[in-house]
């Protein structure tokens, strides 16, 4: 009816994405990203069906084509490829690992079944997804996986370094994987390393002039996504501050507090 | 709890309070009886009727999914914390625009509603209540009520308008309005005077779904209230080469720092003003123009409060009624350009005859005016209240979503309808604002 209607990239074939923790506000505004340019066919996969709907209803609301599936992206006895073959047949263009967790970290340290439940959700299961869809997209010959790590895991902080080294196994991992894809060019393994971003994740922290929304991240995410790039800090400034924390000596980084 | 510090876009006091912050609906739960409570979204309103201090700040605006969107009736029903700004986004592109729309788009839903905003087409479409198909009200006692035209109507008249007293609107229904585009045709027309302004009102109320003016509040002698007034129609006829429906960009300049309180004075301001008048020649002009920099010309300078320093800026909008005629705005105008505080940001509008629903709502026919004063302390405040006696006087009100300092016998004399409000408020709801107006409730 409208020529110019709510899908501008109409023309282009839909992008077909999974997301593992479809409730992320990253993973949702990577998928708004992607919608402003192309049609956009999601399926997410997470535990909270209530939430799940939710966001599935406002995807829909904003002209994307979105389904989900309750299964927790941490549950290591989930066979990923089966399910994802029954519930995405075809291509698969984009595999999004966005679950996670960001426990207050003192209470973790004199509790180690929270603190392995942590590094379990952010770091073996996500590596056990990843590999998985790595294998598909080695299958399919092509295809984006993008997985959120963080600046935390650049360097280990008193203050964050559980959370943070979840973060750097996983990110450890993907540049092993993209290592051993970088023969195939039609596959991309994008890292995404968000900063400080105002998300339900972060809605204990009390906001500073570093936050940024999570429109911006999931707007900087996409662009990395589209373009194959390994590595992303949301925004790129992230990089500045993480080199100079991470090319403090020792001797200076231990008296400050961060 | 968590505490945090919460400010209004005035940025004169600030609030430290202990913060529950919920980002899905099912997180939407009592808090403990003993604790005053009150939604928080954007905190776009200028004094104190989105704080409170020494209770609990409910941030809404994680609250941020739609829920439906009919594109072909135009129906949209979202979660209370989703912005103007995000409206937009989805409903330009399938050819819908905003019923109505206050000068920002920086604003949730669920604050729209609470202080029944109203914006430039209000002479033709009435306040956002008259347009407000439904919402639910999460109650302190953890009942949820649907709300609607008929249904629940008393509850539906007072949160509309109802500054987040009587619940927590968890999400709102609205019909938007159909555009031929993204783009509007646009006069601009120089005037002297209050009656001039009052003959352009006249003229143009018929033909122009949306008309404002900005009047230069410092201008004295032959200058004396002189302004521009802006009148636009969405049209079809959008630029050549140009989207039709296209969708405003993220503001790309900001006010990183809070400048220092001399920045914006009498002399910078009455420099300002007489840029800004000299921009339009004498005869007017007309153009073509996107919505964004029509209705939102300040949100492309994002954090703009900050220009006014540390200790903030007060905005006195005012409407008094029409039978009082120009008569009240005349005084008014003399007593600012007198008083030599500065007013950066004046805006006249006529508002029109439709009623909206809200036992609160502000406007009324009549004649509003907004403006904007750096805190100077005292004297700035003993202009306000030497205004208040010229809208006493006239019949008129101020509008709480701006207030900071109305008095509570002002408010009532004002508001007529809070003898229908107040026992609709849930007793553990309250604001800064409330508690300075109605003290004794």
């Amino acid at each position: 009816m409208n020529t110019n209607d709510t899908t501008p990239g109409a023309a282009k074939p839909p992008l077909n994405a999974v997301v593992f923790g479809g409730t992320s506000a990253i993973a949702q505004s990577i998928l708004h990203a992607a919608a402003r340019e192309r049609s956009v066919r999601a399926l997410l996969l997470g535990r909270n069906e209530q939430r799940l709907q939710s966001v599935k209803n406002d995807l829909t609301a904003r002209g994307l084509n979105a389904s989900f599936q309750c299964a927790d992206p941490a549950d290591a006895a989930i066979a990923w490829e089966p399910l994802l073959r029954a519930a995405m047949p075809g291509k698969i263009d984009l595999f999004l690992v966005a679950h996670g967790e960001l426990p207050e970290q003192e209470p973790l340290l004199n509790d180690p079944a929270a603190m392995a439940r942590t590094l379990q959700v952010n770091f073996i299961s996500a590596a056990v997804i990843a590999t998985a869809c790595a294998r598909m997209l080695e299958q399919q010959g092509g295809g984006s996986l993008a997985v959120i790590g963080s600046v935390a895991a650049d360097r280990g902080r008193a203050s964050n370094f559980v959370y943070g080294s979840s973060k750097a196994g996983l990110e450890t991992l993907l540049e092993g994987m993209r290592h051993r894809l970088a023969r195939n060019p039609a596959i991309h393994v994008t890292t995404i390393k968000p900063g400080l971003t105002d998300t339900p994740m972060t809605a204990g922290i009390p906001k500073g002039p570093l936050f940024s929304s999570a429109e911006k991240v999931g707007a900087i995410s996409w662009k990395a996504i589209k373009n194959g790039k390994p590595v992303a800090y949301a925004p790129a400034w992230w990089w500045v501050i993480l080199t100079i924390v991470r090319l403090l000596p020792r001797k200076i980084f231990y008296r400050t507090k961060m | 709890m968590r505490v945090d510090e919460f400010q209004s876009w005035g940025r004169v006091q600030a609030v430290r309070s202990p913060c529950a912050d919920w980002s899905w609906l099912d997180q939407a739960a009592p808090l403990p009886a003993q604790d005053k409570r009150l939604a928080y979204g954007l905190g776009r309103s200028y004094g104190d009727s989105c704080l409170l201090s020494g209770g609990v700040m409910i941030r809404t605006r994680g609250l941020n999914k739609l829920i439906q969107f009919d594109r072909e009736t135009g129906v949209l029903r979202a979660e209370a914390g989703v912005s103007l700004s995000e409206i937009l986004e989805v409903a330009v592109p399938a050819g819908w625009f905003l019923p109505t729309s206050p000068g920002t788009r920086f604003i949730t839903l669920a604050g729209a509603i609470a202080n029944d905003i109203h914006g430039k087409n209000h002479h033709a479409a009435g306040a956002i209540g008259c347009h407000v198909r439904r919402f639910c009200v999460l109650r302190s006692d953890g009942t949820r009520w649907e709300c609607g035209p008929a249904q629940n109507e008393r509850l539906f008249a007072a949160t509309i308008g109802g500054l987040g007293l009587t619940g927590v609107i968890l999400w709102a229904e609205i019909q938007l309005a159909r555009v031929p585009s993204a783009w509007l045709n646009v006069e601009l027309i120089p005037f002297t005077g209050v009656n001039e302004f009052m003959a352009l009102s006249a003229d143009s109320s018929q033909k122009w779904e949306h008309t404002v003016a900005w009047f230069d509040a410092a201008a004295q002698g032959k200058n004396f209230a002189r302004g521009i007034y802006i009148r636009g129609n969405f049209t079809a006829g959008s630029p050549a080469g140009q989207n039709p429906r296209k969708v405003h960009a993220p503001p790309r300049l900001g006010v990183p720092i809070t400048m220092p309180n001399c920045t914006l004075n009498m002399w910078s301001v009455r420099a300002f003003n007489a840029l800004y008048f000299h921009r339009v020649p004498r005869s007017g002009r007309k153009l073509i123009q996107h919505y964004e920099p029509f209705f939102y010309p300040l949100d492309a300078l994002n954090g703009w409060s900050r220009i006014y320093g540390r200790r903030g800026f007060f905005q006195y909008q005012s409407v008094t009624p029409e039978s009082a005629g120009a008569q009240p705005l005349v005084e008014m105008a003399r007593e600012i350009s007198a008083s030599g505080e500065a007013s950066f940001l004046a805006v006249l509008k006529t508002f029109g005859p439709r009623v909206s629903p809200g036992m609160l709502s502000f406007p009324k026919p009549g004649i509003t005016l907004a403006l904007d004063f750096p805190n100077r302390g005292r004297s700035t405040l003993a202009l306000f209240n030497r205004l208040d006696a010229i809208v006493r006087a006239a019949g008129g009100r101020l509008y709480p979503a701006k207030d900071s300092r109305m008095s509570g016998e002002d408010f009532r004399r004002g508001y007529p309808g809070l003898n229908d409000f107040l026992p609709q408020v849930d007793r553990a709801f309250c604001s800064d604002f409330w508690k300075r107006v109605a003290p004794e409730f």
